[in-house]
């Protein structure tokens, strides 16, 4: 097992409230993790935390062993640490391949010299990335959406669609928030055997989701969160028969 | 002829200004009222060029226009590194204060500005180079900035418009993008001082009022936001309604307040029924994008 993400005792607070509270964890390579607890727990926090969008108070974050604390979000990204986001954030005046093309680790369009003067290279990097980019659509049954307008789409295409974005960047560690959340149906199973391909495909996988049967399918081991703390760290078994976790969370 | 040569000279400094702003506000979503500083900068530092040093007007023109940049990177990578709305008060202050010290300075004449440009173009010759020069110009101004926003470049600064930190978190490095696109910007509109300043022979710190932005952002939101040709339409609207007018033989006390009418008018009618201006996507086509309606 090669660990892919390692957290050492992460403190962010904000005023009085504390989001993450001297938080560890590991995710191995291939590795389903399911991040669960009640609604500000932190879990969401410690992603911002992961992907780069906070600053922890203290604590570091390892990445396949290199720390990663200095590094900016657009800098984490290209490091492979690829994230999607509980309401998607989709580019809404895009089409849904366009969506995809911007999302590569490295973006041959982003440097006006290399478009302006470079032209041959981007050309052939635009050729590449669209190539992925329908590769992932496909996986998904979405190949026949790609010129359509993201915002044409139901939701739980458009949930898909930011997965698709998301896995783009090709990079060891995927965090996905809440990536069931109001989605059923044909894009429910889509979802489970997409982020079942990519864990065997050897990435590590984080997943912070409400739907438990979710993370009982998919994951082998979970952590609960409450109150920005670690409260639990087993398999979802081990979990869901906990007594006094399934009394904080379900409120029974 | 005369007469309509230098409308259509100006009309088409316009045009690069409004074309650039639009570049700037519209496409890059970054909020300044700076735009005329940078128009000034390049013509201040044309003309000083040009009577001190004597330089070749080419020569002169583009280092006004990489002044015009240079200044605009300061700004910029101060104030986007606060926040994005910084950029608002920090432009207007920036605005404000340069101009005055414009004003100020023995060096760029004070008050009375900068005259006796020497002219490098003369006799009959003058006018139809100077027409073919700003129309040359603004064309290339116009269509250079519509080929940055229409390949994969443009594609991520409309993500980034979208979505910006959706954007970021994908890889992408939105602060230097937004540099990038304010200098070119700026740097166009220093080139249009560049031109301006050679024309007319005189520069003076009143022709750069920050009024100047409300007038170059209303010929861009009446052509059509974030639309390539729309800034063309709003500028030759905005210069040509004024100059028409005055063939109607109004006394002065009717003409000066009818223009400030039809312009607000203007503006007024467009905010309601097609806030997208002229070239913009109607509201009925509501799937046209940005990158299509340019």
């Amino acid at each position: 097992m090669t660990q892919v993400l390692r957290t050492v005792d992460l403190n962010k607070r904000f005023g009085g409230i504390v989001v993450s509270d001297n938080i560890n964890i590991t995710i191995d390579r291939g590795e389903i993790l399911g991040l669960i607890g009640p609604n500000g727990a932190g879990k969401t926090s410690l992603f911002n935390l992961i992907s780069g969008v906070l600053r922890p108070d203290s604590g570091s974050i390892f990445l396949n062993g290199q720390a990663v604390d200095t590094s900016p979000l657009y800098k984490r990204a290209r490091m492979g640490i690829a994230r999607t986001w509980q309401n998607m954030l989709l580019f809404r005046t895009m089409t849904v391949i366009e969506n995809l093309l911007i999302a590569p680790r490295e973006y041959a369009g982003e440097s006006i010299l290399r478009v302006t003067f470079g032209l041959g290279s981007v050309r052939s990097a635009e050729r590449q990335a669209r190539e992925r980019a329908l590769g992932i659509l496909d996986r998904m049954g979405l190949a026949g959406t790609a010129e359509s307008m993201v915002t044409d789409l139901p939701f739980g295409q458009q949930k898909l669609i930011g997965l698709a974005r998301t896995l783009m960047n090709d990079g060891p560690l995927l965090l996905l928030d809440e990536p069931m959340a109001g989605v059923e149906g044909a894009a429910y199973e889509t979802m489970q055997a997409v982020v079942r391909q990519e864990a065997a495909l050897g990435r590590a996988v984080c997943v912070v989701e409400h739907n438990v049967s979710f993370i009982r399918d998919l994951c082998s081991r979970a952590v609960f969160m409450a109150n920005g703390k670690i409260l639990q760290d087993g398999t979802v078994e081990e979990l869901i028969a906990s007594k006094a976790l399934t009394e904080l969370y379900f409120g029974v | 002829m005369e007469y309509l040569a230098t409308v259509t000279i100006l009309i088409a400094i316009y045009v690069i200004l409004a074309a650039s702003y639009n570049l700037v506000i519209g496409y890059g979503g970054l909020a300044t009222v700076a735009h005329p500083i940078f128009f000034a900068i390049g013509a201040y530092v044309s003309g000083l060029l040009a009577i001190h040093v004597g330089m070749p007007p080419i020569l002169s023109v583009a280092l006004g226009a990489v002044a015009a940049m240079v200044a605009s990177v300061l700004l910029a990578a101060s104030s986007l590194r606060v926040s994005g709305d910084y950029l608002l008060i920090a432009s207007l202050g920036f605005q404000l204060g340069l101009l005055q010290l414009i004003r100020n300075l023995e060096l760029t004449g004070g008050p009375g500005g900068l005259s006796n440009i020497p002219s490098t173009i003369t006799g009959a010759a003058r006018t139809p180079a100077f027409l073919a020069i700003t129309i040359g110009l603004a064309a290339v101004s116009v269509l250079g900035i519509r080929a940055i926003v229409r390949g994969p470049y443009g594609r991520a600064i409309t993500a980034m418009r979208d979505e910006e930190l959706a954007f970021t978190a994908l890889g992408r490095n939105a602060m230097s993008m937004k540099i990038v696109i304010f200098a070119i910007g700026c740097g166009v509109a220093g080139m249009a001082g560049g031109v301006y300043a050679y024309y007319f022979q005189y520069v003076s710190p009143e022709q750069f009022e920050v009024l100047q932005s409300a007038q170059i952002l209303t010929m861009v939101v009446l052509g059509g936001m974030a639309t390539a040709y729309g800034p063309v339409v709003g500028a030759v609207l905005l210069l040509a309604i004024p100059q028409a007018i005055t063939f109607l033989n109004l006394p002065q006390n009717i003409m000066a307040p009818l223009q400030g009418i039809i312009f607000t008018v203007l503006v007024l009618l467009f905010l309601f029924l097609r806030p997208t201006g002229i070239m913009g996507a109607s509201e009925s086509k509501p799937r046209a994008r940005a990158t299509e309606a340019a």
